[in-house]
């Protein structure tokens, strides 16, 4: 019998703000976290712009304990858990006595990491590569040290899947909390932004600013072509119903249900089917009809392929309503933060169903010829929502799809 | 010139607190690593390879697993460098 | 009720072999895959074995996509999976693709990626740089890559918990099929050798000069390698319904979090024999039910002795009757296949009652029976596999005879 698993706490560090509240009002405001790149020489790099977090002072979140052990993607992933344990209610007493547990996304851990410790010792030997370093470059690095700082001694997982490496570990995180492999824990993900990654994938003609246009990205826009890089840390805590319950935790959403699929063909159409394979198979396992979803959270990134492919998949699995079913796509603000997404998109969802308000398409002023998500918009809205759809699409072929609800009444009604 | 006894230590020091997170004024000169500054395993891995460059002794690694003590960081650094006749540690 | 879940298939890539019943055979004869390296200098190092993967080319298994636009480990990894289809007797009709899925562990992903980002980038040669970083690094390639060659379009992700991840696949894999998510997984791990891995463990100062002697008083260290395994899991009525071969019924994993220390265990042992107790609470056994257990066995002498600590609390006075043996006296550790090739290593001892031994034994530090040097024969009803890796994330893996 599989347990009821709530959301019960959120903590997130992103290019626009580091609280889900404030990261929620500055959607809604339309604001862009994309900026100006600062945080290392872009040497043989066109683009400009990164979603980059600046000021980012770790100490001001983690106090004074030694940080040089610990590298930029731990220590975003470190201030989320914070903020999410913090936000959750317990204190520390009853943290001390629970093994809460960590399931965190990521496409590279940090790929910086394990490229200075390589070049370090490819210039001065292997005799002088830092060990540090080295620790850290494992991909689940993160999350180990997560779990160091904040003595998280419940299961602890490392999840990649590309894009969609954050939403899918929202989705394993139920699945442990629902089959009772843990009461509780962390789930989401953390991505850092530097120079290796961005050098990569604009070398690989993903980014916006690729082929000379406009550099802003545009999700679902017909003009759009390509993604901005961003960075951040995104954790939504997880926990059984009956635990929330049992502690008067305040519940935020219910995860109802969630679907993967993958395309191995990477054609033109096949990635939309595998969008809809994953799309049903979240409302088939949230026993809901296409109709009854208010709100989408998509992946669209401004890729042009892959975007494209969301929509169509999305139509192919909520047929008609897919002309209505509002729609939003966060990345146009917070650009694509890879391991971060999906609890960018969690997070954001969070708060649209505790305020009725869904942000907008940033910049989107129309999409392809037959797009087919007539609720997607430039500007935020007020609605009611009670059921929101989150789709995470990898550039790569994994697809996720979580279906969030509102909390359930004291009566257990909706 | 920082080639001598006081010079290495106030380096050393600074290593080891830019390695640990700790104030470099606050380290007893006769800490030992484990005991009195808490230092693990890796953390001492990492000091003896940023000793090992700062001072450029060339020592093969297994010698910093042996050092267990200030003292001992800093004699071993002032053997070394009178036998290699290296008068400067790097700065910085 | 938990959906009952059976081994049908295994492939393998190691430094002793390609393929099931060559790698087993290997083992069983105590064949040490240690040499020299090759793939790179080790002249500015002070030790220089490896466990490469030699004398086998993985380009006659890759057929749908071109081997040379693939990392070293997707290569072995595609090869494994393909081996573990045909051995499964799975062919290309034999499972709803959309019902199939993988999952699969890694430490480092395609670091050897990252070498060739980093000397261009040292070589001033960043014009150089294409597509081909983002192309072939990612980690999650590795799945995308088995995925691509076989058609399963399940769900497809990886599990990175470094020496342990091919158990937290294979997990994953045992929860997917539980939750009739889908019908068949693939579930194993992959990893190549490289010279980060290499220079990191040399940092560490873990790397052993002359032999990897896991339980020994006089061990040095452990020797990083590298290869592939794939284990084909499915639910056992699919399993029985269509004949197959059953090596084994997965019955049981758990897991746990040192949150200790990135690269030290807990000074007691105290994740690895929560994880062991856990896989037995799922498995809904008793330690004495137990009858092998491969090791995490790496011949450092901090693991060895730690994971004796921790199987002796967990077993009690039991510890001392159950055979326990570490297959990387002979491959090394193979990082993020380790515990994957251990797993088969498991599903072949339930299937054949044999166990393979601890090679360069001589004087055990302990009193366990680590079966020295010799394979042995004995009933294996139920193997236990450990693994234990950087970030202290421990899973044990349980693997029962299924006698029809």
């Amino acid at each position: 019998m599989r347990r009821r698993v709530v959301l019960t706490g959120a903590g997130v560090l992103s290019p626009l703000a580091d609280s889900a509240a404030s990261l929620h009002a500055a959607l809604l405001a339309g604001e862009s976290g994309l900026k100006a790149i600062e945080l290392f020489p872009t040497d043989g790099i066109a683009a400009r712009q990164a979603g980059e977090i600046r000021p980012f002072d770790p100490k001001a979140y983690l106090g004074d304990r030694n940080l040089r052990p610990i590298d930029r993607t731990s220590r975003l992933l470190l201030v989320a858990a914070g903020q999410a344990l913090a936000g959750s209610g317990w204190s520390p007493e009853d943290l001390a006595g629970r093994d809460v547990g960590l399931v965190a996304g990521t496409n590279f851990c940090s790929v910086r990491t394990i490229a200075e410790f390589d070049r370090r010792g490819q210039q001065l030997g292997p005799s002088y590569a830092s060990p540090i370093d080295f620790a850290n470059s494992v991909i689940n690095a993160a999350a180990g040290q997560a779990a160091i700082w904040y003595g998280l001694r419940g299961v602890n997982s490392t999840v990649s899947a590309g894009e969609a490496s954050g939403l899918m570990a929202i989705a394993q995180g139920t699945d442990l909390v629902a089959g009772g492999r843990a009461d509780a824990l962390l789930a989401g993900g953390v991505e850092e932004l530097c120079y290796e990654s961005l050098l990569g994938f604009e070398r690989a003609g993903r980014l916006a600013s690729s082929n000379g246009h406009a550099a802003t990205p545009i999700p679902f826009d017909a003009r759009r072509n390509g993604f901005t890089l961003a960075e951040g840390a995104a954790l939504v805590v997880l926990e059984s119903a009956e635990a929330a319950a049992a502690r008067g935790a305040r519940v935020l959403a219910e995860v109802l249900g969630h679907g993967e699929a993958f395309d191995p063909s990477r054609g033109s159409g096949t990635t939309a089917a595998a969008v809809a394979r994953a799309v049903r198979s979240a409302l088939g396992d949230a026993d809901l009809p296409p109709e009854a979803i208010d709100a989408v959270s998509a992946s669209a990134n401004g890729s042009v392929y892959a975007d494209r492919e969301e929509a169509l998949g999305l139509f192919l699995a909520l047929g008609a309503h897919a002309a209505e079913v509002p729609v939003t796509a966060v990345k146009s603000m917070l650009g694509e933060a890879l391991g971060a997404s999906g609890g960018f998109q969690a997070i954001s969802m969070l708060e649209t169903l505790a305020t009725g308000r869904l942000p907008g398409i940033r910049g989107f002023a129309g999409g392809d010829e037959g797009f087919p998500l007539g609720g997607a918009r430039a500007e935020a809205r007020a609605l009611p929502v009670r059921r929101a759809l989150l789709v995470a699409v990898s550039g790569d072929g994994q697809v996720g799809a979580l279906v969030l609800g509102a909390p359930r009444d004291a009566k257990g009604e909706e | 010139m920082m080639s001598d006894t006081e010079g290495i230590r106030t380096k050393i020091k600074q290593i080891i607190a830019n390695v640990a997170g700790l104030d470099a004024g606050k380290i007893a000169d006769a800490s030992s690593f484990r005991d009195d500054l808490k230092l693990d395993s890796l953390s001492l891995l990492e000091i003896g390879v940023d000793v090992d460059m700062a001072f450029q002794l060339q020592l093969p690694d297994e010698t910093y697993k042996e050092i267990a003590t200030l003292p001992d960081m800093v004699q071993l650094v002032e053997r070394r460098l009178s036998e290699v006749r290296q008068p400067q540690a790097v700065a910085g | 009720m938990k959906r009952r879940i059976a081994v049908t298939g295994l492939g393998l890539v190691t430094p002793v072999g390609a393929g099931r019943e060559e790698v087993w055979q290997a083992l069983l004869s105590g064949r040490s895959g240690f040499a020299p390296v090759e793939s790179f200098d080790t002249s500015a190092y002070n030790v220089h074995l490896g466990a490469e993967v030699r004398d086998f080319d993985p380009a006659p298994y890759i057929r749908e996509q071109d081997p040379a636009q693939l990392g070293r480990a997707s290569r072995f990894a595609v090869a494994a999976a393909r081996m573990a289809l045909e051995d499964a007797g799975i062919g290309p009709s034999g499972v709803a693709p959309e019902r199939a899925g993988v999952a699969m562990g890694t430490t480092s992903g395609e670091p050897r990626e990252v070498e060739r980002l980093d000397d261009q980038i040292l070589g001033g040669q960043l014009a150089g740089i294409g597509g081909e970083f983002i192309g072939r690094y990612p980690c999650h390639l590795i799945a995308a890559h088995v995925a691509r060659e076989v058609g399963f379009s399940g769900v497809n992700t990886m599990l990175p918990a470094a020496c342990a991840a091919g158990n937290y696949a294979i997990a994953f894999a045992v929860d997917t099929l539980r939750a009739g998510r889908a019908d068949l997984m693939l579930a194993g791990g992959a990893d190549a050798f490289s010279r980060i891995t290499y220079s990191g463990f040399y940092r560490l100062g873990a790397i052993a000069p002359e032999r990897c002697q896991p339980f020994d008083r006089n061990r040095k260290g452990m020797i990083p390698g590298e290869g592939a395994a794939i284990l084909v899991l499915e639910p056992f009525d699919r399993a029985l319904a269509r004949g197959a071969r059953i090596y084994a019924e997965l019955s049981g994993y758990g897991l746990s979090c040192d949150a200790h220390h990135m690269t030290a265990a807990h000074p007691e042992g105290d994740g690895a024999a929560r994880a062991m107790t856990r896989a037995l609470a799922d498995a809904g056994l008793r330690p004495d039910e137990v009858s092998y257990i491969s090791a995490h066995g790496t011949g450092t002498p901090t693991n060895d002795r730690l994971e004796t600590i921790a199987v002796k609390r967990v077993f009690g006075a039991e510890a001392k009757g159950i055979p326990m043996s570490s297959v990387k006296s002979m491959i090394g550790h193979t990082m993020g296949a380790a515990s994957a090739i251990e797993a088969a290593v498991c599903a072949l001892a339930v299937a054949t009652d044999r166990v393979p031994p601890t090679m360069n034994l001589e004087e055990p530090d302990d009193d366990l029976d680590y079966v020295p040097n010799v394979a042995r024969e004995l009933r294996v009803l139920t193997a236990m596999n450990n693994a234990y890796a950087f970030g202290g994330n421990n899973a044990s893996v349980i693997l029962r005879k299924w006698e029809g």
